[in-house]
């Protein structure tokens, strides 16, 4: 995988096509929240005619203000697919067709991105939160249901409470880090009381 | 993977093999599954045992309004208290009726 900045992204695409892999493969993304604070943009190309490994080309853009350019006038396939990171992580296409691939137009948010957290969930009853050996509804015996030396579990995409939706109102507002770390389901820290 | 038995078509509970350890309702993505159940002591142990409980299952529903069929909870039952069957979902009159149980009946005798 070849690494470049996002100011050599589009002549390093040219020069893929001309040195014979002009084959467009695939084009993604990956939010590196946690490890690193940005989206890393990945390009795959073929070269058809000879029995060559694909070429990646990679390139990683600032979280806050992700925008690189279209590779789309070189490789027309991928225009598709930065429709799709576009409105799917929030990463401009300088160059890029505007409109929507898969979502709403209405629809805000960027689902793909680690810190988004499914709101409507977090007010829904998930039938995971009981524990075996529990009836009823979840939270029907209280926190601490027939289990109360286990940690209460939350489902993915919903952020720890404590984090996020319930957090005390004299914290800032949680980093986006932390959001996308407790949003990975499991057990959550015990409430302070 | 193509005969009618094993196609996508309605997920069946094997109740005897259920553990009621909500792997499946919590690995669904969908949150189809729900899951009653209460702890029973264990009869029969030796005088000097200390007192065990084991889960029985009351209550296993999927609601067929939201299951998108992806077999995620066929894959993860540790017990394969689930399985593919061949015969497709009923067509009901309302959302509510779409709600699948799956127990029998609730062992109403042990509560």
């Amino acid at each position: 995988m070849t690494e470049v900045s996002p100011q050599e992204w589009l002549a390093a695409a040219v020069a893929l096509g001309r040195a014979g892999f002009d084959y467009f493969d695939w084009l993604g993304c990956v939010d590196e929240i946690g490890r690193r604070d940005c989206f890393r943009i990945v390009l795959v190309v073929r070269n058809l005619s000879a029995a060559a490994e694909p070429r990646m080309l990679s390139c990683s853009l600032p979280r806050d203000d992700p925008r690189i350019q279209t590779v789309r006038g070189v490789f027309a396939g991928a225009g598709w697919h930065e429709r799709e990171v576009a409105e799917l992580f929030g990463v401009e296409f300088l160059g890029g067709e505007a409109s929507r691939l898969l979502l709403n137009p209405e629809f805000e948010g960027r689902p793909l991105r680690k810190d988004e957290v499914l709101a409507a969930r977090t007010g829904m009853n998930w039938p995971g939160a009981k524990e075996p050996g529990e009836g009823g509804n979840p939270g029907e015996r209280g926190e601490e249901g027939v289990s109360p030396s286990r940690r209460r579990m939350v489902p993915p995409g919903v952020p720890d409470p404590v984090v996020w939706g319930d957090r005390d109102a004299w914290r800032p507002a949680a980093a986006p880090a932390e959001v996308a770390e407790s949003a990975g389901g499991g057990r959550v820290r015990r409430r302070r009381t | 993977m193509s005969s009618p038995e094993s196609s996508h078509r309605w997920i069946r509970l094997i109740e005897p093999a259920c553990t009621s350890c909500m792997i499946c309702a919590r690995e669904c993505p969908s949150w189809c599954i729900s899951i009653d159940s209460h702890t029973e002591p264990v009869a029969g142990l030796p005088p000097a045992a200390r007192d065990r409980t084991r889960n029985v299952l009351d209550r296993f529903a999927i609601d067929w309004s939201l299951c998108m069929y992806c077999g995620i909870c066929v894959e993860e039952c540790p017990y394969d208290a689930l399985e593919w069957v061949g015969d497709l979902t009923q067509p009901r009159s309302s959302s509510e009726a779409l709600v699948e149980e799956m127990v029998e009946k609730p062992s109403a005798d042990s509560v």
